[in-house]
């Protein structure tokens, strides 16, 4: 698999809302911290974390709806310039996007066969003659009736409005489709409906899928491979059977064994605790049970063979780059500094 | 028959004819004891009147739920799941609803004739319920601390202490409280207003206004919908370990996968009626009827190779323009004439399990 998307060293702040003093803006946030990952050619991403992980953030900048603070964004081998709009309608052109509410994301006052017809407007690919043709496939494809073209989205059931936006987002052929949670607002049935929808498109229509949401089920279901986002940093990606089976990140062995399955009926004596990000270092390691000094610096990228790539210390065993500068917090300090499992035995 | 003009039948003989013909039937009724029974709904029947005419929300409605039981009602978007809890409490507001027959028996009594007077003394101490949308719930302009403390004065006030605590005292029984939740640094949050706190940190909110007053029975309507795993992981904790100090939950939820982890029995809803009851682990490893199987097959298992779900197609019924017979039968993929034309009633099909369904053989006691 060839890559379609690069991404390096991603980062997206956003300013805080709170001043200090009249001129001076607050501090900045940073949604998306240092995040490198590819997406290759007719694979699905799955992207997951917790609420404020930054993983809609992520699939903004990739329809360029946000705007990099810093890092690269490339697409089919060309790097994006954010304030280039010929750029920027080179990524729309190739990039569609299904959100999560199919209530908000579509216009009301738009009749569904107005709405798809829209994207082919704006895209200006194929002559107007043709429009009629392409709506055709896309809707039959997507499994939209064509009793449902002349209706408005508020005639519509919530699986019926997910198609009609995976419709507009197909019609004009994309590259790359974002989805950013776009079974979470619905029901399990129709979930499990429009998930087999997205697997039969994907075959016929040759693209990739960067799959967004916080169910790791579902994401188990449809993707390849598999990242883990925690407060704006990637923690954790490769294969999906590989992660999932052995999860190497403490964030990710405690995400993986949270999944709520059928198979286990009957409580489940869990207490999680609140997870604090850290201020600096390892975001995870005020709550990681394994934490040590060293993770008061910002851990790196560690290949474990396979394109399994964690962020954690207890995999980093090159010396050299120990407890620079930053001052030990919390977990890390005094008492509660603990030994990494591997260096007990 | 969802939409019938009152003028043209008699509403109860409409509704005897299309559930049963003889009494009607609650789950676990015949074999258990009144004895442990906290709440027994029978045969709750409500419509919503609207200038388009009536459409009938819950048909026949029969549920049941013992002391320190956690009972799980699921079904999908307008299977009538929050109108039940609603109806329970008494909450409904008529109009637009109308409660046609039925009734709630709880510690003796039937709450549907209660004054509302009556209502308010059970309302917290005896039934609470937690409600999806916690800013709904919230009062915008009070904070956290004020809104908790209030219910905490109510409930001292309803047990009738003579004692009220110093404003030291109640800070603090609420600070614990607020921890026992898992919530960082509960000082300050007491002094935030609902719009400042995160969706996961509201609910719980919610739910600890609802807890302080230790009520007997608590309904839960989709405590954790729209909240991430890790927080739902969290309040999940909660719930159990207040189903250990022995209070009765009614756990009210789309998501088959919390029900498995969370309830006793679960009754599975569909367009207004029960369609399967029992015991959480033989329904779901079992299911009886098709609509049970398709919610089971809807959760994704497997990796990216796995096959297609098997999940029949077809949309959510509209509760104005049911199919006659059975309602699931237009996306059943077993549906017979039968099937089309009458509608099956809730059966016993073996001890402790229910179901309404045509394809049920019962002296197999399994799907046919």
């Amino acid at each position: 698999m060839g890559d379609l998307v690069e991404i390096e060293n991603l980062t997206v702040a956003f300013r805080s809302k709170r001043r200090e003093g009249l001129f001076r803006s607050g501090p900045s946030l940073k949604a998306l911290d240092d995040v490198s990952l590819t997406i290759g050619e007719n694979e699905t991403f799955g992207l997951t974390g917790e609420t404020g992980s930054g993983k809609s953030t992520l699939a903004k900048v990739l329809v360029a709806l946000y705007r990099p603070t810093s890092g690269t964004v490339r697409f089919l081998g060309r790097e994006i310039d954010y304030k280039n709009r010929k750029d920027i309608a080179f990524l729309r052109q190739n990039v569609g996007i299904v959100f999560q509410d199919p209530v908000r994301s579509l216009n009301p006052s738009l009749t569904v066969k107005e709405v798809i017809t829209e994207a082919l407007i704006a895209a200006k690919a194929i002559p107007k003659k043709d429009y009629d043709e392409r709506i055709n496939f896309i809707t039959k494809l997507v499994g939209v009736t064509k009793d449902l073209l002349p209706r408005r989205p508020r005639e519509l059931s919530g699986g019926q409005r997910q198609r009609v936006s995976l419709a507009r987002a197909l019609v004009v052929p994309k590259k790359l489709l974002v989805l950013d949670e776009p079974t979470s607002a619905l029901d399990v049935s129709i979930q499990a409906q429009v998930l087999n929808t997205l697997k039969k498109l994907k075959s016929e229509l040759n693209m990739s899928y960067l799959f967004i949401t916080h169910d790791i089920n579902v994401i188990k279901y449809v993707s390849h491979r598999l990242g883990v986002l925690f407060y704006g940093r990637l923690v954790e990606v490769g294969d999906t059977r590989t992660v999932d089976i052995e999860p190497k990140h403490p964030y990710t062995q405690s995400l993986i064994s949270h999944v709520l399955t059928l198979k286990q009926v009957g409580l489940q004596e869990t207490v999680v605790s609140e997870h604090r990000p850290a201020p600096s270092g390892c975001r995870y390691r005020l709550v990681c049970p394994a934490a040590f000094e060293r993770c008061a610096t910002v851990p790196r990228l560690v290949n474990l063979g396979a394109g399994h790539l964690v962020s954690c210390f207890l995999y980093d065993h090159q010396p050299g780059k120990e407890n620079h500068a930053l001052l030990p917090t919390a977990a890390a300090t005094g008492d509660d500094s603990r030994v990494p499992p591997h260096e007990h035995a | 028959m969802a939409v019938y003009n009152p003028g043209e039948t008699d509403t109860r003989q409409t509704r005897a004819h299309g559930i049963s013909s003889r009494p009607a039937q609650v789950a676990g009724h015949e074999t258990e004891s009144d004895e442990g029974k906290l709440l027994e709904i029978k045969d709750l029947t409500v419509d919503f009147v609207s200038v388009d005419g009536r459409v009938r929300i819950l048909n026949g409605v029969s549920l049941m739920a013992r002391k320190g039981e956690v009972v799980g009602i699921v079904g999908e978007s307008g299977s009538g799941k929050t109108t039940l809890g609603l109806a329970i409490l008494g909450l409904l507001d008529s109009p637009p609803a109308d409660i046609v027959s039925g009734s709630v028996i709880y510690g003796g009594r039937d709450l549907l004739k209660l004054k509302p007077s009556e209502m308010e003394k059970i309302h917290g101490t005896g039934i609470n319920m937690v409600f999806q949308e916690p800013l709904d719930s919230l009062n915008p302009v009070y904070t956290v601390e004020t809104q908790i403390g209030e219910s905490l004065k109510v409930q001292r006030k309803r047990l009738g202490s003579p004692v009220q605590e110093t404003e030291a005292e109640r800070k603090k029984v609420i600070t614990d409280l607020l921890r026992n939740l898992c919530i960082d640094k509960p000082e300050e949050v007491l002094e935030r207003y609902p719009h400042e706190l995160s969706g996961g940190m509201r609910q719980r909110v919610a739910i600890s206004i609802s807890t302080i007053e230790k009520p007997t029975l608590m309904i839960s309507d989709e405590p954790t919908t729209g909240l991430d795993a890790y927080v739902q992981n969290r309040i999940l904790g909660m719930f159990s370990a207040q189903r250990k100090a022995g209070e009765t939950l009614l756990y009210i939820t789309h998501d088959l996968t919390i029900a498995s982890q969370i309830c006793d029995r679960i009754y599975i809803m569909y367009a207004g009626r029960v369609m399967e009851a029992g015991e959480t682990r033989g329904v779901l490893q079992e299911p009886l009827h098709p609509y049970t199987s398709t919610l089971v097959a809807s959760v994704p298992q497997g990796f990216e190779d796995a096959p297609p779900l098997s999940v029949q197609l077809g949309e959510p019924p509209d509760l104005r323009n049911l199919p006659s017979g059975c309602k699931f039968n237009p996306r059943c993929s077993y549906a017979k004439d039968t099937c089309r034309e009458t509608e099956p009633k809730l059966d016993e099909i073996f001890t402790g399990r229910y179901a309404a369904c045509w394809r049920v053989d019962k002296e197999l006691g399994r799907f046919s």
